[in-house]
Order: structure tokens, then sequence, then C-alpha cells
């Protein structure tokens, strides 16, 4: 009998514990997960990377990783001074590709000139160990960059111009969801 | 006795003409308005225009990239290095915009003539006690190939070339 009572006792005891640490692990504040690896290119900047090298811009452990077959660089996201923002367009037709292009009879350069794809651009300015100043330019798919600021900030980097917030969760215009200068 | 004459004259001319050659070329070179062995580039400053952020980060890196490839200079600090502090003769480049165009790629691209990227900048350089040893008005531009940001190499070829010019002491001839 009371060895029915203890056991009783101990299987409410250990329910409760339990209950309190499943709420204590519910009301745990998520660690920040490492945003998915963005494709960008980096335009130029990066110590260490070629210029209009192609990779993968990902976040982890408080800094900002780029990753290429040219080249790998880190910077810490608390020297990060400024974020900046922008759209732009390019050429579809590129590269080695879009100078031979040029060479199209009937002006079929011209023409094939005429297609062009919008990217965002992503400016940083960091400071290094010694506070030397760098900046670096990515460009990436039209609508990565303002998630990629987001959590720039959100892990500790630092900007001029503050994201504007969007107005009750309501959805915004591409243009209008752009930063604009004060 | 004619070939002792004919050879004393050869000689003369030669010896006449290699020091006209020594003074047009020391005239040609003009004396460096100040001697440095390290320059730092401070970040381009645009109060009164607006410029994309990402031409101000073209302009900096591309001025301290080929500052770099210029040669001549030992150290090519960046705006905010602690190193440049112990530098002795150094010299500090300011880079204020005065006007800049924003072209179009596509307009280059399809008229040849229309769609030009200009940038006009104020380069200014002071010796370490900030006194204004040389200052120009320097542009750079893109006509016909290539993205905007180009223009921004041409005004960094163009100012890497002038501190290069005047602040790298030559080998004596």
């Amino acid at each position: 009998m009371v060895l029915r009572s203890m056991r009783a006792a101990a299987i409410t005891l250990l329910s409760i514990v339990g209950f309190t640490a499943l709420g204590a692990v519910a009301q745990e504040p998520a660690s920040p997960k490492p945003v998915t690896g963005t494709k960008v290119t980096q335009f130029m900047g990066l110590e260490g990377v070629k210029p209009r090298a192609g990779g993968t811009l990902t976040l982890d452990g408080g800094s900002l990783q780029f990753t290429s077959s040219k080249g790998k660089a880190s910077v810490a996201l608390h020297s990060v001074e400024d974020v900046i923002t922008e759209n732009d367009s390019q050429r579809v037709f590129r590269g080695t590709l879009g100078t031979l292009t040029m060479f199209a009879p009937y002006g079929g350069g011209r023409f094939l000139s005429l297609f062009r794809s919008k990217i965002d651009t992503l400016t940083i300015q960091y400071r290094d160990a010694d506070g030397a100043l760098h900046g670096a330019i990515f460009t990436m798919a039209v609508g990565k960059a303002d998630p990629l600021k987001k959590e720039m900030l959100a892990q500790g980097a630092h900007t001029t111009i503050p994201m504007e917030e969007e107005a009750g969760g309501a959805a915004v215009k591409p243009d209008a969801a752009k930063e604009k200068k004060p | 006795m004619k070939s002792v004459l004919n050879v004393t004259a050869v000689s003369i001319l030669l010896l006449g003409a290699h020091l006209k050659l020594t003074e047009v070329r020391g005239q040609s070179a003009p004396p460096p308005a100040m001697k440095a062995s390290a320059i730092q580039v401070l970040m381009i400053q645009s109060d009164e225009i607006k410029l994309p952020a990402e031409f101000q980060i073209s302009l900096y890196e591309n001025l301290i990239e080929q500052l770099q490839k210029q040669g001549g200079f030992q150290h090519v600090y960046r705006d905010g290095d602690h190193a440049a502090d112990s530098a002795t003769d150094l010299v500090v480049l300011h880079s204020t915009v005065r006007g800049f165009k924003k072209g179009s790629e596509m307009a280059r691209n399809v008229t040849t003539v229309a769609g030009k990227t200009s940038i006009d900048i104020h380069c200014q350089f002071n010796d370490k006690a900030g006194k204004n040893v040389l200052e120009k008005d320097l542009n750079g531009k893109v006509r016909f190939f290539g993205g905007n940001l180009r223009a921004t190499l041409d005004f960094a070829k163009k100012a890497a070339k002038m501190a290069h010019d005047n602040f790298v002491a030559r080998p004596a001839s």
C-alpha cells in the first residue's frame, strides 16, 4: 500500500517536473538560425577574393561568410559599419558572350543589349583589426538583398539607413519596399 | 687632318644632342611637389552630391588598387588604418565628389553616343600636418563600353597617376 502510494507520488512528481521543463524549453529564446546561403556575385572589395567571383553568402556565428571556388572570406558582423541595399540592372548577355554579341551583324548586338535583368546590390563598409576601412559590393537576384540586410542587422551589423518598417505587415510594392535615403 | 676634323665635329654634335635631350627630359618631368613614401586614402566624401553607395565604395577600392598597381609608394594605407600614424613622410588624399551624372549602359550600347556616366571629383593632397600640398579636379567617365561603375576605374587610374607623378621620387637620370 505504502509502495503503491510512493509510486504514484513519484509519477506525479516526474510529471510535474516534465511539464515544467517543457515549458522552460518552450520559453527559451530561439537561437539565431544561420541563414541559408544566398547566391551572390562579389563585384569587388573582399580581401582574398577575385572581383566578379560568384559564390554563396552565409551568415553564421556573427560573421558574414563568402564562399566560392575562387576564394573564401569572412567579415565579423560587429565590424560592419554600414549596409546599404539598392537595385540595378545588368545585361542578360554579358561577359565573353556579351562582347561577342557586339560583332553580330545588322545591329544584332545592339538589339541583344536591350535585354536586361534586374538585380539587387548589397554594399557593405567594414573595418579590419587595424581599423582600416574596407568596402565590398555584392550583386544578387531581386528580392534577396533586403532579407539579408535584415538578418545582418539582427546579428550585430550597423547601418546609416534603417530599413523601412512594413506598415501592418501589408504587402508593399517592390519599389516602395526599397530603403530611402533621408 | 680632315678625318680628325670630321670626328671632332660629329663628337661635338652628339654631345650637344645629348645635352639637349637631357635638358628636355628634365623639363618634361616636373619635380615632385613633395617626396612621400606612403599615401593614405580617405573615404570619398559626397556631402553635396547624392552618390549611390556602390559608386562611393567602388571609387575608394579602385583608388587603393590603382595606387598599389602604379607602384612607387611603399605603403598605401586605408582610411582609419592605425599603422599610418607611425609613417613619417605620409601624404593624405581627400576626395570630394563635385558632380555626378549616372548614365545608362543600355543607352550607350544601343545609341553609342548617349548615356555617358561621369563623375567629377576634387582631389586634395595634404601632408601629415594637414597642410595642403596639391589639389586638382579630376573626372572619371565611361562613354562606350562597360557598366556605369567603370567610370570609377577611369577616375582611379587618373588619380593614381597624378599621385605617382607628384609624390614619388624619380631616380636621377
